[in-house]
């Protein structure tokens, strides 16, 4: 029978890539038992000997916490390995030394790979491999598992401590009073004939270990023991300071063992990253620059998007709507068809089209931020505010997802903990102006403020922000009461966007537009035209088709908004489908009316400056799409709550945006 | 180090390795490891961020608009808030 190498290491640590360069193609992948936890076995051969090497699951220290800590332990103490292959990243050297200390624990018979050490030494850090053989009592063997760098020095050193008996381990100490009670566990312990060490078993109870503590539950000569009882009453006390103890030695151990063998290059405690954050994170300041960083990118957006590409984008969009037309004309294709591409797919998904290059640019330069590190500064700086409102601060991060889209946005409220601040963040997510709306305020704009499109956008996003937070201090009072809790994030460190990353995030936004607009839009606007042409013999695009119907039974709702037309009612209705719709529905209805008429220069006849505000208003707030809805009944499991948000959500909006029309109409706006 | 770091986290808003390995003069990879081990233990819970969970993402046409790298988040547990309120006292 071949003898057995175990390999366990820290998850990247190169440990599969070790294993593959032992193994090469001779492996094979099973289960463990009982568990759904892999396990690679495989051959290797030196000194033409064969060896059986077992690839136990990466884990960070060998507790009882997951189902690969507890398979790898089990292997080690149970399963009989000859030797085992502790695999050290030697880039994360300290963290990856966490786990060795616990196998010396283990009083296994150890060899260390210290691997990837090439990426070591391009990061200047040093690691005196011959100082720490010493101090850890066993062979340090440095490796580049991925060039096969080391494997036969490797080898030799498994090899030989294989063969030879266990002596020279480092010992830790964890403080004389607990160092007593493990030898006096220990003593107890050997009374009964378990399957683990008793001096591990020992440390493992004193640590709180529940798999240990089960094991000796078992034993009724332990559980019958009068001193077992008591020694177990008067450690019970001090349960958690033992625990804690035990894992601070073993810190102090790495730390005393790496302070003299492992170089670093000196980095600087206060970094540029924490230099730049003193400003942007700042308790006063960070919030007007946060909203400055806004206003900059939706004025930029109209800079680039609009000037620079939006001419470029209607002239496209016409002209493969001639072609079509042309095409379609030469081949004798009937009226209908002809009908259906100029009037309802050129029209309706032709609308949405051509406001791609500003929602590219829009998120290219959201994305530039998120790149940047800035966008988690973002939520940090609004958690004192959401706070103030009685909002869990992680809830701005499910409204950052929802500037996308809100399904995701719905879904990201899975990461807060309490019911209470999950239900309200999920009710306030619509609020967020998602990528789907875009297209309806710059329809807005283009007709009606094409000098101040980022001081409108921006408004827009802003008072979506508001409504949200207003709202959220309502439930907070009302609905879902109580404290909400307190959590610290982690802010990575400010990174210069690549090229690649923003050409990247372009063609995926191009790409993803495009896509939506190819079959969700063209889905709606399909089913929508056949509405605005039937019942056969009605003027078609007009009062008396179906959509038309259907707009003027709904009209009057929104009259006391100053938009009760049957076109925007039917763009509203339509939107509930997909936000892109309402433009579609817009584009097709107008061009309908009179062929070539221009989206644009239609709204601009039937809207006035102050109807428009008011139609983006309801646009921003009302009724989620029906996608969105889905998701809020598939995440609060329940249909009530859906509803809730598609009614609450509409009378919010039809509230404002009435408000805005008859206060604006009294101060003399048109 | 794992009760000083717990006190750390807890007097912090926002969490940097580097500063808190500053100011327990200890490697940044050991301070990383004293959040897990917290975790482990109980005192510390975890939030990796995931955005979508099981919705996959190349099936969703706003993928790009998305959140690329979930924040990670931490929250103090019960147990945690325990164990603080229990050093304070003491002190």
């Amino acid at each position: 029978m071949s003898m057995t190498i175990a390999l366990v290491g820290n998850p990247n640590s190169g440990k599969t890539t070790l294993f593959n360069a032992l193994t090469g193609a001779n492996q094979h992948v099973g289960n463990w038992p009982g568990v759904t936890v892999e396990r690679k076995e495989g051959q290797t051969r030196y000194k033409n000997q064969v060896y059986t090497v077992v690839d136990l699951p990466g884990t960070y220290s060998l507790g009882a916490f997951s189902e690969d800590e507890v398979v790898a332990r089990e292997f080690i103490l149970t399963g009989n390995p000859d030797v085992v292959i502790n695999v050290v990243d030697a880039t994360n050297i300290e963290r990856n030394l966490y786990l060795t200390t616990q196998l010396l624990e283990m009083g296994a018979k150890v060899v260390v790979a210290l691997n990837m050490v090439d990426e070591a030494e391009a990061r200047e850090i040093s690691v005196d491999e011959k100082a720490l053989t010493k101090r850890l009592g066993i062979p340090v063997i440095p490796t580049v598992a991925s060039r096969r760098r080391g494997m036969d020095e490797l080898m030799e050193a498994a090899t030989a401590v294989m063969y030879a008996p266990l002596n020279g381990h480092a010992r830790l100490s964890y403080g004389e009073s607990i160092d007593r009670k493990i030898a006096e566990l220990k003593n107890l312990l050997t009374k009964e004939d378990f399957a683990y060490p008793p001096g591990w078993l020992a440390l493992k109870l004193l640590e709180g270990d529940a798999y240990a503590q089960s094991v000796v539950d078992q034993s009724q000569t332990l559980q019958g023991s009068p001193a077992y009882g008591r020694f177990w009453n008067e450690v019970a006390a001090h349960a958690e300071d033992y625990q804690l103890e035990i894992v601070d030695s073993r810190y102090k151990f790495v730390g005393e063992i790496t302070k003299d063998t492992v170089r670093r290059p000196k980095v600087a405690v206060q970094t540029t990253t924490d230099r730049v954050d003193r400003v942007l994170t700042h308790k006063y300041w960070g919030m007007p620059i946060f909203a400055v960083i806004m206003f900059i990118v939706f004025q930029l957006t109209f800079v680039i998007g609009e000037d620079l590409l939006g001419e470029v984008m209607v002239t496209g969009v016409d002209y493969i709507g001639e072609v079509f037309e042309s095409l379609l004309l030469a081949v004798h294709a009937p009226q209908w068809l002809i009908d259906f591409t100029a009037n309802g797919i050129v029209a309706g998904v032709g609308a949405v089209i051509e406001f791609v290059p500003l929602i590219v640019i829009l998120y290219m330069l959201m994305g530039f931020l998120e790149d940047s590190g800035y966008m988690a500064r973002a939520a940090y700086v609004m958690d004192n505010t959401m706070r103030l409102v009685g909002l869990q601060g992680k809830t701005f991060i499910s409204m950052i997802v929802g500037f996308g889209c809100n399904v995701p946005g719905v879904m990201a409220t899975r990461t807060l903990e309490s019911k209470k601040d999950r239900m309200i963040a999920i009710l306030i997510n619509p609020f967020m102006s998602c990528g789907a709306k875009i297209p309806i305020y710059l329809v807005f704009i283009a007709a009606f403020f094409p000098s101040h499109g980022g001081l409108i956008l921006f408004s827009v996003y802003a008072l979506g922000i508001a409504i949200a937070f207003l709202m959220g201090k309502i439930f907070s009072k009302t609905l879902f009461k109580g404290e909400s809790s307190h959590f610290i994030m982690e802010l990575p460190p400010y990174r210069k966007p690549t090229l690649r990353n923003v050409l990247r995030n372009m063609w995926d936004n191009v790409s993803g537009f495009l896509t939506r607009a190819g079959t969700t839009i063209f889905a709606v606007v399909s089913l929508l035209w056949v509405l605005a042409v039937l019942p056969a013999g009605v003027e078609p695009y007009g009062a008396e088709s179906i959509l038309g119907r259907i707009g003027l039974l709904i009209a009057p709702i929104f009259k006391p908004a100053g938009f009760g037309s049957w076109q925007a009612a039917v763009g509203l209705f339509s939107g509930i489908a997909a936000k892109e719709a309402v433009v579609a529905t817009l584009g097709m209805v107008y061009a309908g009316v009179e062929a070539g008429t221009e989206l644009v220069a239609a709204i601009r006849e039937v809207f006035t400056p102050l109807t428009a505000v008011s139609f983006m208003v309801m646009t921003l707030l009302y009724t989620p799409c029906a996608a969105t809805l889905g998701t809020i009944r598939k995440e609060t499991g329940s249909t009530k709550w859906a509803l809730f948000s598609a009614v609450y959500t509409f009378t919010i909006a039809w509230v404002l945006a009435v408000f805005i029309f008859q206060v604006g109409s009294l101060l003399g706006f048109s | 180090m794992l009760k000083q770091l717990l006190i750390e986290i807890n007097n912090a808003d926002y969490v940097s390795m580097l500063n808190l390995a500053g100011k327990l003069d200890r490697p940044v990879s050991l301070v990383e490891e004293g959040f897990a081990e917290l975790v482990r233990l109980g005192y510390l819970a975890e939030d990796a961020g995931s955005n979508c969970y099981d919705l996959p993402c190349g099936k969703c046409p706003y993928a790009s608009l998305c959140q690329k790298e979930p924040l990670k988040t931490w929250t103090i547990t019960k147990k945690g808030r325990a164990l603080l309120e229990g050093y304070q006292a003491a002190v």
